[in-house]
């Protein structure tokens, strides 16, 4: 490290869910050039932190001009979409939400194209819950259902659970026991103590015949009730067992999600009938989490927000994808960071007057007539994000910003309300 | 800021002994003044009753718990949107939806609405207290303050295990100024953590919580204490262990008795006053909670009362919401927060027809009936866990009017009602001022701020103005005027302005050797980085701390 070289400490990475606020970002000549603590994951998120600066595509270059002239566009389209794409502060959330509403227009983001199944269950059956700390400290059971962190939450085991020591587990991973669930390709972890295997079609039968059997029913062929009967044992011994799964999924598969995020939520809630437990559902990064608890409180629902009728109303089972796909936008208002949008809605907005205003959002490939670059959330922002369990962070930008997300996103609502209310 | 005077009201300010004399009100600046020059604006207010802005000093309207609660209930803001307003004052005004827990927007809307300037969520888990400013950002009007929770964590219990009262102070004090809270909060004292423990119920203050010293009594003793020691504008606020469950009356008067001499505020009552036995038998225990506190100048209490209708159950009193889950078997979230708290949320409905409900429901209308002091027993629903804010006008007009109170309480279930103070029959009418007492004055003195809950001069301008109603529900929905830090947001009964509000805290300071302890208990056990842990850049001057 050279003379010229700076650390931000404890600054927060959203690689993933996780968001690990232990990064120490040594930033050199304007450039990251090392992020102390960070997985392989968190290397990729931070990069070297350059960005470009541009503004593309509006009729001038000034950046008041283009923000007016978007408010223009914005106004006078019919069916606006607000999209949130990862990589934003909630404060820049927040600005959004207030623009599709006084927009009259529909906002939605990435968690109803990837992580909606478990949403829509907890809005079914509520949920049984935990912070990270709390796992970390206390979990003395936990089972990885069809997930092994090391791939996409790379730090979880060694910085939450099951490696580290805790107020009730001192002797860390040695107090634990850890229970791979495989679903067909869908592994635990390698170095489990316990390994449980299934097929992906014996899942939900499997899922119901272990929430019989903690209710006393037996239920499924000797094959099932035998592992069933296994998994139950150590369930109902751990004093306090927590249930790891993947949030994220492909929307290609819907059924399958829906129907295991409702099982595993109803099983974490039974288990609390005589012992304790929990469910863990990871998601992605780039405040994903903070994109829905925005949207909660200002409208009330996380995702699939819909303003035509003046005030918010719920369509998560028509939400953004469908309604691209179908032609129902003449507009679309995109922030965030492009690159991590779910390649589904990027085809699907080829053909919608498209604003982008994100991180790179001049060398994205998603078509776009004007495009404004402004930073990531956390390396060039600073603000509020959320991590995987709800628990929220201050983030420190660690380099300047092209542009302040929020602030634009301020200044354009501004603009908005200056041309009076959408019809 | 601009200059008005009120002139021709009936002053309703029991604070400086005012009790509807007609006289002017002088604002200027945002705060009331002694006099203003001739010719200042004059809004006319004869034949109406001007109070202070009501102060709701025990609500739950801006937390991560709070919008679990609201991600929970996306049925109940189908049914209640809420289009955005129109303003006069270029505020970008906003949608949102209603039901038991409105979005943010919405809350501060209609609390402005209903005359309602200032407003305290009475439980923050610390480590998420960021999210509560954030939330108080987006909730336009009124003034924001918050108790954050502390009687069921870990390092907290491991102070009073180590008999090191002081640095449990420095660690309140600490908490306090690192979530830039206003008060110390305890709800159901050892009982969140044992909860977590798979033990479940508490069944005297001097049941063990882990090590044998961590009880719930010395929790109490060793918070309240904290509070006194620290100078806190308001007592520790105390939600008592076995919140709901028939015979809680001797744990509650247990608690009271265990702080005895010592300023402490018991909050919703309601909940904490029932005779009879667990499983077997229901009854009304409040005559012997409102002697006991109408006894003990030292403690104040709010009472938690309980409305007909759509409610939702929230509180880091996770074990009660498991037992209400399984009676119920409506949906059920838990959390369990960091070592720190928990949180459980159930919607609920309370029905006239249902006995227990009727039971509730007269049990804090006594509470309300009985006490001698209404400085030291407040207003409240414990919003949303006892009924929406919306419902308080209701609820006014069953204090006011015996007539309206007489009739309702012969539509409920009777089942459980013998022997109560309410059915034998209770002639008690609140009057104006008494109201204004129990919804203004009464909280701003629990709470200790100076400068609201009334009309003196150099008090906040948040003034509420009633055209007269003998539907005192009708007079306190739909105030006429609605003044905030002097600025007019509802008008002719229309909410034309939404300024932004200020947030309420407190920096009592601490001895900053208590970081070296902390940093090490954070460096082994916290998922968060000490560093990132602390909210910063509050913009509005604390309020004031310490004996002086």
């Amino acid at each position: 490290m050279s003379g010229s070289a700076r650390v931000v400490e404890n600054a927060v990475c959203l690689g993933c869910g996780c968001a690990c606020d232990d990064i120490g970002v040594v930033v050199e000549g304007g450039r990251i050039v090392e992020a102390r603590n960070a997985c392989a994951l968190g290397l990729r998120w931070f990069g070297d932190g350059s960005l470009p600066g541009a503004v593309l595509g509006g009729r001038s270059n000034a950046i008041e001009d283009v923000v007016g002239e978007i408010a223009e566009l914005l106004h006078s389209a019919r069916a606006p979409l607000v999209y949130l794409a990862p990589d934003l502060t909630s404060e820049a959330q927040r600005a959004a939400v207030a623009i599709a509403d006084q927009l009259h227009g529909f906002v939605d983001g990435v968690t109803s194209a990837t992580a909606s199944a478990g949403i829509l269950a907890a809005q079914r059956r509520g949920r049984a819950g935990a912070t990270l700390g709390e796992i970390r400290n206390r979990a003395d059971v936990l089972v990885f259902w069809a997930v092994d962190p090391a791939r996409s939450y790379p730090r979880f085991q060694s910085r939450y659970a099951p490696d580290p020591a805790g107020v009730h587990v001192p002797n860390g991973r040695a107090d634990r026991t850890v229970i791979a669930v495989d679903v067909g390709s869908q592994r635990g972890p390698d170095d489990a103590d316990v390994r449980i295997q299934m097929t992906a079609e014996e899942e939900s039968l499997f899922l119901a015949s272990l929430r019989g059997y903690l209710a006393g029913r037996t239920l499924g062929g000797a094959s099932i009730v035998a592992r069933v009967t296994e998994l139950a044992a150590r369930l109902n011994r751990a004093r306090y067992a927590v249930i790891v799964t993947d949030a994220e999924s492909v929307p290609e598969d819907v059924a399958t999600p829906a129907r295991r995020a409702d099982s595993l939520i109803a099983l974490t809630q039974s288990l609390n009938a005589a012992t304790r437990g929990s469910l863990c559902a990871l998601r992605a990064g780039g405040n994903r989490n903070g994109a829905d608890t925005v949207l909660t409180w200002q409208t009330g629902f996380p995702m699939a927000v819909d303003f035509s009728r003046g005030a918010p109303r719920y369509t998560p089972e028509d939400a953004a994808l469908s309604r691209l796909a179908r032609g129902a936008f003449d507009a679309v208002l995109l922030v965030g960071a492009t690159n991590a949008l779910p390649d589904a809605v990027a085809s699907a907005i080829q053909g919608v007057r498209t604003i982008a205003i994100g991180p790179r959002a001049s060398e994205s490939a998603v078509h776009a007539s004007i495009r404004i670059d402004t930073g990531v959330a956390s390396i060039h922002e600073s603000g509020l994000a959320f991590r995987t369990d709800d628990i929220p962070l201050p983030l420190r930008a660690v380099l300047p910003t092209p542009r302040d997300t929020a602030s634009l996103l301020g200044a354009l609502g501004v603009a908005l309300a200056a041309k009076g209310a959408v019809a | 800021m601009t200059q008005l005077r009120i002139t021709g009201g009936a002053i309703h300010d029991p604070a400086n002994g005012i009790d509807g004399d007609v006289r002017d009100i002088c604002i200027d600046g945002g705060r009331i003044v002694a006099s203003l020059p001739a010719d200042a604006p004059v809004l006319r207010a004869n034949g109406m009753v001007v109070m202070a802005g009501g102060i709701d000093m025990h609500a739950h309207v801006a937390s991560s718990s709070v919008t679990l609660g609201r991600r929970l209930l996306p049925e109940e803001h189908t049914l209640d949107p809420t289009p955005a307003p129109a303003f006069e004052d270029g505020t970008i005004p906003r949608s949102g939806s209603g039901g038991t827990i409105p979005s943010t927007f919405t809350t501060g809307y209609r609390y402005a609405g209903l005359g309602y300037t200032t407003v305290f969520d009475a439980a923050v888990a610390p480590v998420s207290a960021r999210q509560t400013h954030a939330e108080f950002d987006d909730t336009p009007i009124i003034d924001g303050g918050f108790f954050a929770l502390l009687g069921n964590d870990d390092y907290l219990h491991r102070q009073i295990a180590a008999n090191e009262p002081s640095r449990a102070r420095d660690y309140a004090a600490w908490i306090l100024e690192s979530t830039g809270g206003y008060a110390i909060k305890i709800v159901n004292p050892g009982g969140v953590e044992l909860w977590k423990r798979n033990v479940r119920e508490v069944k005297t203050l001097d049941d063990p919580v882990g090590a044998s010293s961590v009880t719930p009594r010395r929790i109490l003793e060793v918070l309240a204490d904290a509070s006194i020691e620290l100078g806190l504008p308001h007592p520790t606020h105390i939600h008592c262990n076995n919140l709901g469950v028939a015979g809680n009356v001797a744990m509650t008067l247990d608690t009271m008795r265990a702080l005895e001499g010592r300023r402490a505020h018991f909050t919703h009552l309601q909940f904490h006053s029932y005779g009879g036995e667990r499983g077997k038998s229901w009854s009304s225990a409040a005559r012997q909670i409102a002697e006991y506190v109408n006894g003990h100048p030292e403690i104040t209490g709010d009472v938690g009362q309980v409305m007909f209708g759509d409610a939702t159950t929230l509180t880091a009193d996770g074990a009660v919401e498991y037992l209400l889950h399984m009676s119920t078997g409506k949906k059920w979230i838990n959390s369990d927060i960091e070592l720190e708290t928990g949180c459980g949320v159930v919607p609920y409905s309370y029905r006239e027809k249902a006995a227990i409900s009727s039971l509730q429901w007269v049990i804090g209308l006594e509470l309300f009936l009985l006490s001698a002091d209404p400085w030291r027993m407040v207003l409240s629903t414990d919003h949303p866990n006892g009924g929406s804010f919306m419902s308080y006008p209701d609820l006014i007009r069953l204090l006011m009017d015996r007539a309206y109170r007489d009739e309702k309480l012969k539509s409920v279930n009777q089942k459980m009602l013998a022997g109560s103070a309410l059915a034998d029959g209770i002639t008690r009418e609140y009057t104006l001022n008494e109201i204004a007492i129990i919804t203004r004055a009464g909280p701003a003195r629990q709470l200790g701020l100076t400068h609201k809950g009334h009309l003196g001069v150099g008090a906040d301008a948040d003034i509420t103005i009633y055209s007269r109603d003998a539907d005192y529900a009708k007079m306190f929905a739909t105030p006429r005027f609605v003044l905030k830090a002097g600025t007019l947001v509802v008008e002719e009964g229309q909410l034309r302005r939404a300024p932004s509000g200020r947030r309420i805290y407190v920096r009592p300071g601490y001895d900053h050797a208590l970081l070296r302890d902390l940093g090490k208990y954070f460096e082994s056990y916290s998922s968060v980085q000490l560093a990132n842990y602390p909210v910063t850049g509050l913009r509005d001057a604390p309020v004031p701390t310490g004996a002086g």
